[in-house]
């Protein structure tokens, strides 16, 4: 073995052992088994030697190192053992002495960060941390600095594993995830009405441990993340964007933005968005690779930018679409037909990019989540055609206002056309009304002209017979006076004459009768 | 596409010498970055290699283009070359004489690199570290990364392309070599 192997091998063991050890591996080379020896010495000399850059911000404060093991903070929480590493620091179980004997979790927050700031943010957070009662939260319990000057919380110790994990180990249907799900918007919920937003949201923060056999998920690290200011800030995102990769996949956009720090408890809303899509769909909307790839300004545009694919869409293009059914306990082609519709709409309303559109609340979100389990219909929907067309003209504006403006010309020429057309269909109307009416008028100037004949004739007729009873009445008196002419002749002339009666009124006769006169 | 960028596309296309020169520029950029840093802040506050080797980035390489973390390692392996020979040069001048009149502002500026070293040390770990070079390029690159441009270990692993663990090994062995140099022991 190298001298660097056999080296690494001896750190590794307890100083006891380590001569044991160096016999064995060195054997007879006693040149190698002092250079080993002299590095071993220089290894424990050296101690965090170059752990800590040259320079960097604040006073030289000590790297999380194994000495930390048994440290006391505050005379009362003796730390036990890591159980976990963090983007913003170690997290240790820890046993509290004093009032109450009991265990704890502790966050030491990473070396570089502001001691000063964090402790200020915290204390001005401590009342509304303090406040915070709920069943599925996890309180935080204290806060401080190590004796080194690194600042520390003190959190409820929960016994549990990241609800993504709880999930795909006991293979939960996602009915029962999102059962689960339900629960943590409620804690959400309790922790926004005492006006604590979380920041910082993701599978992680969220387990699940089993209580009385029934898993119940808990929400760590409540205002942790404010108190010690993983903001991105320019500053954040210029000294260690190490840091922020952590949690990129589960940031909002509006957290994206470079320079604007505007954060609102529907930040806290869009995250859970994502813990549910991921819980749905094994992955979240914008993956750790995806992200990775691109660089880190292009990172954020793609998260303040980019639509994410809808859960149905993800599952249906995931690779290991036979496994991810297989830990929802059903088959693939049924995972991915279960997902469209309600699902999918409702997670893509709690990632709307504008924060006016997804769930106003915690609670909004969940309702919807229990709407669709008890088969209600739910609030989230997909978006309208007004808006899709909204959406729509806003992408193509060159072409749609093209469109728009033949239209419009198309539309006027119709309009145009259909009212002359009116215009026309109306003047010939009144020409067809005018005519008749002159028609009318003939008719009745011809009916006027044929009464004014009957009564003229009327009129000659009572003439002619009023002329005729005068000539009677003087040939009765010529006669009675002149005896000479016959009264047997004339008088037979007379009967003939009135014999012939109303007929002698006749028209054809008028002529006779005028000879008559 | 800045000239920064360039190189980089090329040191990604696995041109050899396109690394060589990448190293001036980032160099002249930190000095300048790192001396207004300096002038600017309050006697006291310090100042993060990180925050430093970052905004030379943010400054010479067309963020946009830059996609890869590949090139990213190139940029940091050059930053972090830069900012050693600057402490150094700072270190030495220090040393040397602590009132030659007539040096420029920036070297002013520069004396003031807050250092968790004293000079001594500092100029002994670069010749133990140029030493180190020689036998172990890896391990030296990877102990210029973290200590002069404040990469974590994770980010260090990342830009020389090896793994978390080996990272560590290396670690642990290159911190007790430069110590027992430094302090004058032979290996041999």
């Amino acid at each position: 073995m190298a001298l660097e192997d056999i080296f690494l091998e001896a750190v590794e063991k307890a100083p006891a052992d380590r001569a044991a050890y160096l016999d064995g591996a060195c054997g007879s080379d006693a040149g190698l088994r002092a250079q080993i020896e002299a590095l071993l010495r220089s290894h424990e000399e050296a101690g965090s030697l170059l752990d800590q850059p040259l320079f960097q911000a604040g006073p030289t404060m000590a790297a999380p190192t194994s000495t930390e093991k048994h440290e006391l903070l505050a005379g009362r929480y003796k730390l036990l053992e890591e159980i976990g590493e963090g983007g913003m620091g170690t997290v240790w179980m820890a046993q509290q002495i004093e009032p109450v004997k009991r265990l704890v979790a502790v966050k030491l927050i990473k070396a570089g960060l502001d001691t000063k700031q964090v402790l200020a943010r915290f204390e001005a957070e401590r009342q509304a941390l303090a406040l915070m009662d709920h069943p599925n939260i996890a309180k935080v319990l204290d806060g401080g600095t190590t004796p080194s000057g690194r600042p520390y919380f003190v959190l409820d110790l929960v016994k549990g594993v990241p609800i993504t994990k709880y999930c795909d180990e006991h293979h939960l249907t996602p009915r029962q995830r999102l059962e689960l799900f339900v629960p943590i918007c409620h804690a959400v919920q309790h922790a926004h009405q005492k006006g604590i937003i979380h920041r910082d949201l993701k599978p992680s923060n969220v387990l699940v441990a089993l209580y009385d056999g029934k898993p119940v998920p808990k929400v760590i690290d409540f205002g942790v993340a404010k108190a010690a200011g993983q903001s991105l800030t320019d500053k954040t995102l210029v000294t260690g964007f190490g840091n922020i990769v952590g949690t990129l996949e589960y940031m909002s956009p509006e957290q994206a933005e470079v320079n604007q720090l505007d954060v609102d408890t529907r930040s806290d809303i869009y995250a859970l968005g994502v813990l549910l899509y991921e819980l749905l769909t094994g992955s979240p909307p914008f993956t750790r690779k995806e992200l990775e790839k691109a660089g880190m300004l292009e990172m954020l545009r793609v998260i303040r930018e980019q639509e994410p694919s809808k859960p149905s869409t993800r599952l249906s293009t995931a690779d290991g679409l036979p496994t991810l059914a297989a830990n929802r306990g059903t088959e693939p082609a049924k995972l991915t037909r279960l997902m469209r519709g309600e699902l999918d709409w409702i997670v893509m309303k709690a990632l709307e990019k504008d924060r006016t559109r997804r769930y106003e609340t915690a609670n909004g979100f969940a309702m919807d989540v229990q709407r669709y389990l008890a088969d209600e219909a739910v609030h989230a929907c997909p978006p309208s055609v007004s808006y899709q067309f909204r959406k729509f003209v806003r992408r193509n504006k060159g072409p749609v206002l093209a469109a728009s403006l033949a239209i419009l010309i198309l539309l006027a020429g119709i309009v145009g056309t259909t009212w002359g057309m009116f215009h026309a269909e109306a003047a010939r109307a009144d020409a067809a009304n005018e005519a008749e009416q002159k028609r009318q008028a003939l008719g009745q100037k011809e009916a006027a002209l044929e009464d004014a004949k009957d009564k003229l004739f009327q009129a000659l007729v009572n003439r002619a017979r009023r002329a005729q009873k005068r000539s009677c009445r003087a040939a009765i008196r010529s006669a009675e006076g002149d005896p000479g002419s016959g009264p047997d002749s004339y008088d037979l002339r007379i009967a003939n004459r009135s014999s012939r009666g109303p007929g002698f009124a006749g028209r054809g006769s008028r002529s006779r009768m005028g000879s008559l006169e | 596409m800045t000239e920064v960028t360039r190189i980089l596309n090329a040191c990604e296309h696995g041109d050899p010498f396109a690394a060589e020169q990448l190293l001036p520029l980032v160099y002249d950029e930190l000095r300048k970055l790192a001396a207004q840093k300096l002038a600017q802040e309050k006697p006291g506050q310090t100042l993060e290699a990180t925050a430093l080797v970052h905004e030379a980035y943010l400054r010479l390489a067309d963020v946009e283009q830059e996609r890869h973390w590949d090139s990213r390692g190139h940029f940091f392996a050059a930053a972090a070359e830069a900012m050693k020979r600057i402490v150094v040069e700072a270190a030495r001048r220090k040393k040397r004489a602590k009132h030659g009149g007539g040096r420029e502002r920036i070297e002013v500026e520069l004396a003031n690199l807050p250092t968790r070293m004293p000079p001594d040390d500092l100029l002994s770990l670069a010749e133990a570290l140029d030493r180190l070079e020689q036998v172990e390029p890896i391990k030296a690159r990877l102990v210029t990364l973290r200590y002069f441009a404040g990469l974590t270990i994770e980010q260090a692993a990342a830009a020389l392309n090896i793994s978390r663990v080996t990272a560590h090994c290396y670690w642990t062995f290159a911190r007790a070599w430069l110590h027992q140099q430094m302090n004058g022991e032979k290996p041999e």
